[in-house]
């Protein structure tokens, strides 16, 4: 049996989460070295990679309700800043301007999640009433109405232009925010970071695979393909369509709670736009509709830059005679990488990626 | 009084100006199926050609004006032509992804020129009167207003000549209606779709003047104004451009009315309703129509088959 990884004798076989030894190996393979860079790797990059874990959350997030349930919703940085924003107030230090209760991380990690899933519930009445482009613009809508508080309650955020701290790092009363020593050996804030990231990314991974494969997650699927035929096979459209919503909201939530609190503080005019398409931009890169896609799209989004970077550094220029900052490089290249990946690669990094693993399966032969 | 009425003519003026991008964004609905983002950044990219030619060559402002608009036309020309043709028959949301592609692109060149300073376009406007504005029984009205809505109700009219009587506009309206059966009928939809986006173009970089004429300036945030066009259209329907007009000058109005009472408002009912309101207030608008109207106030409603 073991020769043949594609014949399936059982349904529950067939949709396991991994459905061969071969995934298992590199699930616990990838793993393993994932541990161990935090252990070698300098700090600048643990917090990138930091940085892609948990930007792919918030991107699988995004994929749930607009790659699985065919929902497009341009407003997804707005329900990360909400997670944001609530893990800040509950996490947070309290001073003169902002509120905060600074909490344990256990109790501030799943509620930012939980109260961005609840405004996504909120207001999934407006957004199950309308589909296609029309839901498009409205999202669009919460983009400007979502701005518009973060940067008028400013008891919450510190108002525009100067923001306020993020959550600390307590978990289970001890205070990881200046590093903790086990016996000699101290561990670093971001190290920790790095751990807690790479767990929550981890769990909620799995997470989406198992959606996937659950009833929820074939419902998704049917309301993305026909959004009536999927009613008329039984398919509770607003229940569906709002249950996917209130689980993209979380994901984005977790993800914004751990994001701000690796750089330590956040300005409410992060969430603009901008940053909602930025992981639009991130799921089609990537691949639209599948599990891994996001993430290879996340990595892409935070580690091409970081390459840029380097290229500019070490080429001797200095930026007074490029014609343009490496950001704006940045983001040239995406928006250049957004056109040509839905011209020529729909499918994304994933299906490069699903091309070259079927290449590679039957190699030396091409079929 | 004045006051009102202050707001109610400098509301008619930029929702007029809304409405020329706004047309613009239904012609490319109606045409092609594609809900183009990139509509926004065309309106601030005609205001810079336009300033690049007056300011930085020196050229008068008459054939800066021209020659930005019809540059702006080409410009949407050739996005149709390279990025959109390929993408005919994708999805939807795919195209309307990739038009944000585009309005990534457009703007960092954009704003990479326009740099930290505002641009001035250049014109005459503010030149003339007092500071470019004259006082009418109380009411300080701008001469580039009142060019506005003179330019774009014209602009209104020659195109729903156009539509009606030219062959083109003919050729326009059948392939907005089905494109398969105006290609049997012999009609080259490849370009119509290219003649849309060269007109869309056009009244982009009409607005855009207008938005950042006189002392508005060409800045980073100008197409934050040109992006209020979109709820114009929602409001109004995604495929009417009586809608678009209409939406244009609610928006317009709305804004204006808001931007003259908030404080009012706030101080009789003792509500906050936070600084720069009036930028939300369209996307609140188009909010609570899009709730009890899903297609707009003019549009036509979806029916689909399974």
């Amino acid at each position: 049996m073991s020769k043949r990884p594609d014949l399936f004798t059982s349904y529950q076989k067939e949709i396991s989460i991994f459905p061969n030894n071969t995934q298992k190996f590199w699930f616990v393979t990838l793993l393993l070295s994932s541990i161990y860079i935090c252990f070698i790797a300098s700090d600048y990059w643990i917090i990138l990679i930091t940085n892609a874990l948990l930007v792919s959350i918030a991107a699988w997030g995004l994929n749930i309700v607009s790659g699985l349930a065919g929902q497009i919703n341009l407003a997804h940085g707005v329900f990360v800043g909400i997670g944001t924003y609530t893990s800040a107030v509950l996490g947070g230090v309290a001073t003169r301007s902002v509120i905060g209760f600074e909490m344990d991380l256990l109790i501030w990690l799943p509620l930012s999640g939980i109260v961005a899933a609840l405004i996504g519930v909120l207001i999934s009445p407006i957004a199950v009433r309308l589909k296609g482009l029309n839901l498009g613009l409205v999202t669009l809508a919460f983009v400007f109405i979502g701005s518009h508080f973060f940067s008028n309650l400013t008891f919450i955020t510190g108002g525009s232009g100067l923001g306020r701290k993020s959550a600390k790092l307590n978990i289970l009363g001890i205070d990881f925010n200046s590093g903790y020593e086990i016996g000699n050996f101290l561990i670093q804030k971001n190290q920790i970071l790095y751990l807690i990231s790479l767990l929550v990314t981890v769990l909620l991974g799995l997470g989406v695979k198992n959606l996937v494969r659950s009833k929820t997650g074939r419902a998704f699927a049917a309301i993305r393909d026909r959004d009536i035929a999927a009613e008329a096979l039984g398919i509770n459209l607003f229940k569906y369509k709002a249950t996917a919503l209130a689980i993209s909201c979380f994901y984005g939530g977790v993800a914004g709670a751990l994001l701000t609190t690796t750089f330590g503080g956040v300005e409410p005019g992060t969430f603009n736009l901008l940053y909602s398409i930025l992981f639009i931009a991130i799921v089609i890169i990537g691949g639209a509709g599948t599990v891994l896609g996001p993430l290879f799209g996340a990595f892409f989004y935070v580690l091409f830059p970081a390459i840029i970077q380097y290229v500019v550094l070490s080429s001797n220029l200095s930026e007074q005679d490029l014609l343009i900052t490496p950001q704006q490089i940045e983001r040239i290249i995406f928006g250049l990488f957004i056109i040509l990946f839905l011209i020529f690669e729909p499918r994304g990094l994933w299906g490069i990626w699903f091309r070259l693993r079927n290449y590679f399966k039957a190699w030396p032969f091409s079929y | 009084m004045n006051i009102f009425l202050q707001a109610t003519f400098e509301g008619l003026s930029l929702g007029a100006v809304y409405s020329l991008v706004a047309i613009g964004f239904v012609l490319i609905f109606r045409a092609t199926d594609v809900l183009s983002f990139a509509q926004p950044a065309m309106v601030v990219v005609g205001a810079g050609i336009i300033s690049y030619f007056s300011t930085q060559i020196g050229i008068p402002f008459l054939f800066a004006f021209f020659l930005g608009i019809i540059l702006t036309g080409v410009l949407g020309l050739i996005l149709e032509r390279t990025f959109l043709r390929p993408m005919v028959g994708e999805p939807v949301f795919s195209v309307a992804v990739l038009t944000i592609g585009i309005d990534i692109l457009l703007r960092v060149v954009l704003d990479n020129w326009i740099g930290i300073n505002p641009k001035y376009m250049g014109d005459p406007f503010p030149s003339y009167g007092n500071f470019g504005s004259v006082n009418i029984a109380g009411l300080t009205v701008k001469y580039l207003e009142v060019t506005a809505l003179i330019t774009a109700l014209m602009l209104i009219f020659v195109l729903s000549v156009f539509f009606k009587k030219s062959k083109y506009g003919v050729a326009m309206r059948a392939t907005s209606l089905d494109q398969e059966a105006a290609l049997a009928q012999g009609i080259n939809v490849g370009r119509v779709f290219g003649l849309v986006w060269f007109i869309a173009g056009l009244l982009a970089a009409f607005a855009g003047f207008f938005i950042t004429g006189g002392f508005n300036t060409l800045t980073n945030t100008s197409f934050i104004s040109a992006l209020r066009a979109l709820p114009a259209v929602v409001i109004g329907g995604l495929d009417s451009i009586t809608g678009a007009v209409v939406g244009s000058l609610i928006i317009g109005l709305t804004q204006a009315y808001v931007g003259y009472y908030q404080f009012d408002i706030e101080s009789a009912y003792n509500i906050k309703l936070g600084n720069g309101f009036s930028i939300v207030a369209p996307y609140v608008i188009m909010f609570v129509i899009l709730i009890v109207k899903p297609d707009g106030l003019f549009g036509t409603e979806e029916v689909e088959r399974v």
